[in-house]
């Protein structure tokens, strides 16, 4: 594949990711999304140029704001829309919600107490180093997150066992309300993974080719069993923490005029007008995702509830057949 | 059969599981190069080595995730937390995670891990070494809760739990570690679910968990020479709890007392006794009583300790009350 043609596919990537985090913020407006929607706009890169080197057989652990790690990890829109609204067909069949979700099939969980996954991707990754397999364990989470027991227990394990697990840090710069520099008293979240004698860095989560050259270095890395690898990546949510949050009591107008001037959609598209792709083909291209997007959402407002019987089903395998 | 101790129950079932199933493996503190505080795995990493026998950072969030993290991934762990009171750091990883996995994923991820750790008085080790916190645990949905009181019944539980694609928390006692009982030979395995009478009476139902199963014992030998006629049953699953072996016993003997050394306020005491209220209403010629710990922290020092939770004498004296 030339440079064009993958930055093309990271740019479809990125308009589908934006488009359906928009649509889910308009259903959330209206309530059919009916709580615990944790708007990704603007962190789209840190999704898409991540999972776009990964392989099925990867592992991904994410938040409470898992829909774009969901999508690019390959789970459907469809299937990601019915969760949001809570309706059968969803990825956890309208149980789990917009916080909590597993796709088996494509390898993917999430969940939303904060700091949680990295522990858990650690097992994840002994268990493939055990089988000496190559597959990795990528485990997602904020800037809040890095202050949790769980971060610095998950990745001190990963550290000294040397367990082939991915941990990316999304600094969008507020945990819920509070500004990052009031909660972490060193300038880059990743010097916390220089005591665990990891190399951490830093990325500009904003421009996805760097967040791909990051990770394919990574990967490099993880795959021929050198240990975990750290990136901080640093990004900006352009909406609340959820969805309809009072955002005027924690953050100005301007500044979130300075980061929107670097969507990271916006940084992708000027690279291919440069490469020589017309206005007219990636807009007609937006046109297209817009309107599959739309009508994947469309689909999914028309599947049912799950039932009662259904909330109640696979609470735990039933014994005799455990 | 063979005649050996709780502590050797553990360490001879979980090295027979070791070597019938490469995945299992056996995470926690010091379970290596001190074989558990009590010996429970000594041995075990001359055996099988340190990947299979893998010493844990004091770092319970870490190695519960990390056992629960392998278990999607086809290993089925034991992890082992040295003591309950050390459980509340690893609870997010067990409860909010690893323990609604399978519900998430419509029934597709299984979690096959077994939490092993233990509680109780017994070590003069005050309150936060000592504690009996398996109350907690049953109001969690999709957990099974097991609390053995022989080395029979550890032996064939523990092994029920290795093979369980369920999580399962078995609960130890430290004063039960070098109490001894005969062991079946051969792949014994007890099924979640089943309790078991311990002693078989005619006039009053005992329920009682873990260490308070043999101080139950031990009340009824006394009342036995008072011409009382106990029945000492022992749930052995918390939950899931056979409620039917329980209404089956009080439908008999008219009368029911249980007996935890946890604290009775909100607790599985309770729920014990209510199946039994709900079930035997008819029956009971008294209302179920209920010995239990003292809602206090355990204090430092042997005759304190003991002092806080149930005894052979309380238990005497509830079950002479119930008959009066």
């Amino acid at each position: 594949m030339s440079d064009n043609e993958q930055l093309m596919e990271l740019y479809t990537q990125l308009l589908v990711l934006r488009h359906f985090d928009e649509f889910c913020y308009d259903l959330k407006m209206k309530d059919l999304i009916m709580n615990g929607f944790h708007p990704y706009s603007g962190q789209e890169a840190v999704a898409v140029g991540v999972c776009s080197l990964l392989r099925e057989d990867d592992v991904v652990f994410s938040t409470h704001r898992p829909q774009g790690h969901s999508i690019a990890k390959g789970s459907s829109t469809r299937a990601v829309f019915c969760e949001m609204l809570g309706r059968r067909g969803g990825v956890s069949q309208g149980i789990g919600g917009p916080m909590q979700w597993i796709d088996k099939p494509h390898n993917f969980f999430c969940g939303s107490i904060v700091g949680s996954g990295l522990p858990i991707a650690a097992g994840v990754a002994l268990a493939f180093k055990r089988q000496a397999r190559d597959s990795v364990a990528v485990c997602f989470f904020g800037d809040g997150a890095s202050n949790t027991g769980a971060f610095h227990e998950g990745m001190n394990l990963a550290a000294i066992w040397k367990l082939p697990a991915l941990y990316i840090c999304e600094n969008n710069q507020y945990g819920e309300a509070m500004p990052v520099q009031e909660f972490v008293p060193v300038s880059r979240i990743s010097q916390r993974a220089t005591s665990y004698g990891l190399n951490g860095v830093s990325v500009d989560g904003m421009d996805v080719e760097a967040v791909l050259n990051a990770t394919a270095d990574a990967l490099e890395q993880l795959r021929a069993g050198q240990g975990p690898v750290f990136i901080e990546m640093v990004t900006y949510r352009f909406r609340g923490h959820y969805g309809g949050d009072p955002e005027h009591t924690y953050r100005s107008r301007e500044e979130i005029a300075v980061w929107r001037n670097r969507d990271p959609l916006t940084l992708a598209r000027t690279r291919l007008l440069a490469r020589g792709y017309s206005e007219e083909t990636l807009d007609d291209l937006e046109a297209s995702v817009q309107a599959e997007i739309e009508g994947d959402m469309e689909w999914a407002l028309e599947q049912p509830f799950p039932t009662v019987e259904q909330a109640t089903d696979h609470v735990m395998i039933p014994l005799g057949q455990d | 059969m063979a005649r050996m101790s709780y502590r050797d129950a553990i360490r001879e079932t979980t090295a027979e599981e070791l070597r019938r199933d490469d995945s299992v493996y056996l995470i926690g503190e010091d379970v290596g190069r001190w074989g558990n505080l009590f010996g429970a795995s000594a041995g075990l990493l001359e055996e099988f080595g340190p990947e299979r026998i893998c010493d844990s950072p004091i770092s319970e969030a870490a190695m519960t995730g990390c056992a629960i993290g392998s278990a999607l991934y086809g290993m089925r762990p034991i992890a082992e937390i040295m003591y309950i009171d050390f459980i509340t750091i690893a609870m997010d990883q067990m409860i909010n995670h690893g323990v609604k996995y399978h519900q998430l994923s419509n029934g597709q991820v299984r979690v096959p891990v077994v939490f092993r750790t233990q509680g109780g008085v017994g070590m003069r080790n005050s309150s936060q070494h000592s504690q009996s916190l398996e109350n907690w645990f049953v109001n969690v949905p999709g957990l099974i809760v097991v609390m053995p009181s022989t080395p029979a019944d550890l032996c064939g539980l523990l092994r029920s739990a290795v093979r369980s694609d369920n999580p399962v928390l078995l609960i130890e006692h430290k004063s039960l570690y070098f109490t001894r009982g005969e062991v079946p030979e051969g792949d014994y395995t007890i099924p979640f679910g089943v309790a078991d009478i311990k002693r078989a009476g005619e006039d009053v139902t005992i329920i009682a968990t873990s260490w308070m199963v043999l101080q139950a014992l031990a009340a009824a030998r006394t009342l036995a020479d008072e011409g009382i006629s106990c029945e000492v049953i022992d749930p052995r699953t918390l939950w899931p709890l056979d409620k039917q072996a329980l209404i089956d016993s009080v439908k008999r003997t008219k009368h029911c007392v249980v007996v935890t050394e946890a604290p009775a306020e909100g607790g599985w005491s309770g729920e014990a006794a209510s199946v039994v209220h709900e079930h035997c209403f008819a029956e009971l010629r008294k209302p179920v009583r209920r010995v239990c710990g003292m809602r206090t922290g355990i204090p430092y020092g042997s005759d304190l300790e003991k002092a806080v939770v149930p005894d052979a004498s309380w238990i005497g004296d509830a079950v002479r009350d119930v008959l009066a």
